[in-house]
């Protein structure tokens, strides 16, 4: 499973982030899940790749009555959302790396994984909230 | 565990204020307790630490004969060794690992848990402290068997000598899934027992 779906995902998510990185100026190459640049390297690896907000998010949609529209609905727009927040944080990891490295074990473990899930936990909230009850009222 | 028997007013009082305000407002208080919380639980950390290595230790003394395993902290309290007293002395310290990233769940955990509008402050707190209890628990537990990991995985040749390849597979697996996807949904998964019936509440006044 790791190596024939979550690996090569954890590549998608490398290269779409160097590919943000070069747009920002930063001259960065690609080396399979290892974004190098002149001042700083990250490898992508699982905790990364914002595959464990996923699932939980994808799990909590499953999970709550709804109806199944409302869940595909859900499912498609938060996969989407947490990836791009995702993004934004390998992006954020990496600028940190090389213009603040002190910064960097910090921002790696404490701010951006309990940001990007907490991201994951309001989705959800505001999915079930706004999305599943209503459609479960109105139906 | 319980939520406490009473309603809130707020959610008792049915539709009084729109569901969905409900939630953009938990959405904001979350992100303001956010900076406040992490504060806190970075004053508090060191000493959490030093709790959790003690503790830690006297659970893996229970579990393993002979007793010789050693968890000494570093660097201010935020690192710590494990350590072996049977190994030879210039190998003691088999692993160093930073305690504080066990544990960093506790900022999502309390901001989650004080951002919920329209719930008493005194409930908040007290359903935050049963959730606090709960997230202690997992935490000892994480360490024990992040230590049994090491221990299984992670000294070579000794490793293979004292585990066989289901116990590293299955100790592998077993830290993998509680230092990541499980210790990321813990906060979540308490919010959803003490508070997730607020949501359909606000929606059926009955």
């Amino acid at each position: 499973m790791n190596d024939r779906a979550v690996e090569p995902f954890t590549g998608w998510v490398a290269r779409a982030s160097g590919a943000a990185l070069d747009l920002l100026g930063q001259d960065v190459r690609m080396e399979g899940t290892v974004i190098r640049g002149e001042r700083f390297a990250v490898n992508i690896r699982n905790g990364c790749n914002g595959v464990e907000t996923l699932l939980i998010f994808a799990a909590a949609v499953l999970a709550f009555p709804a109806p199944w529209r409302a869940r595909l609905l859900g499912l498609a727009a938060g996969a989407v959302l947490i990836q791009l927040v995702n993004l934004v944080r390998v992006v954020a990891l990496f600028l940190t790396g090389a213009y603040l490295p002190e910064l960097f074990d910090a921002s790696h473990t404490v701010v951006w994984q309990t940001l990007v899930v907490l991201f994951g936990v309001l989705l959800w909230v505001l999915w079930a909230d706004r999305v599943a009850l209503r459609r479960t009222a109105a139906g | 565990m319980r939520s406490g028997g009473r309603r809130p007013a707020s959610a008792a009082s049915g539709g009084a204020r729109p569901a969905g305000g409900w939630a953009l407002r938990l959405l904001r208080n979350a992100l303001l307790w956010l900076v406040p919380v992490w504060a806190l639980w970075a004053l508090a950390a060191p000493a959490y630490n030093r709790l959790l290595l003690a503790s830690g230790e006297a659970l893996l003394h229970l579990v393993e004969s002979p007793d010789v395993t050693d968890l000494l902290p570093r660097r201010g309290g935020h690192e710590a060794y494990v350590a072996r007293r049977d190994f030879p002395p210039a190998r003691t310290l088999v692993r160093a690992f930073r305690v504080t990233d066990l544990h960093f769940h506790l900022v999502l955990l309390g901001a989650l848990f004080l951002a919920v509008p329209g719930v008493p402050w005194r409930r908040r707190l007290r359903n935050l402290g049963w959730a606090a209890l709960a997230t202690a628990v997992f935490d000892l537990l994480l360490l024990v068997v992040f230590v049994e990991s090491v221990y299984a995985t992670g000294l070579g040749d000794w490793s293979r000598a004292h585990a066989g390849p289901f116990a590293r597979n299955a100790w592998g697996l077993a830290e993998h899934l509680l230092d990541l996807p499980l210790k990321l949904a813990l906060p979540f998964t308490l919010w959803a027992a003490f508070y997730v019936r607020l949501l359909f509440e606000r929606r059926d006044p009955s």
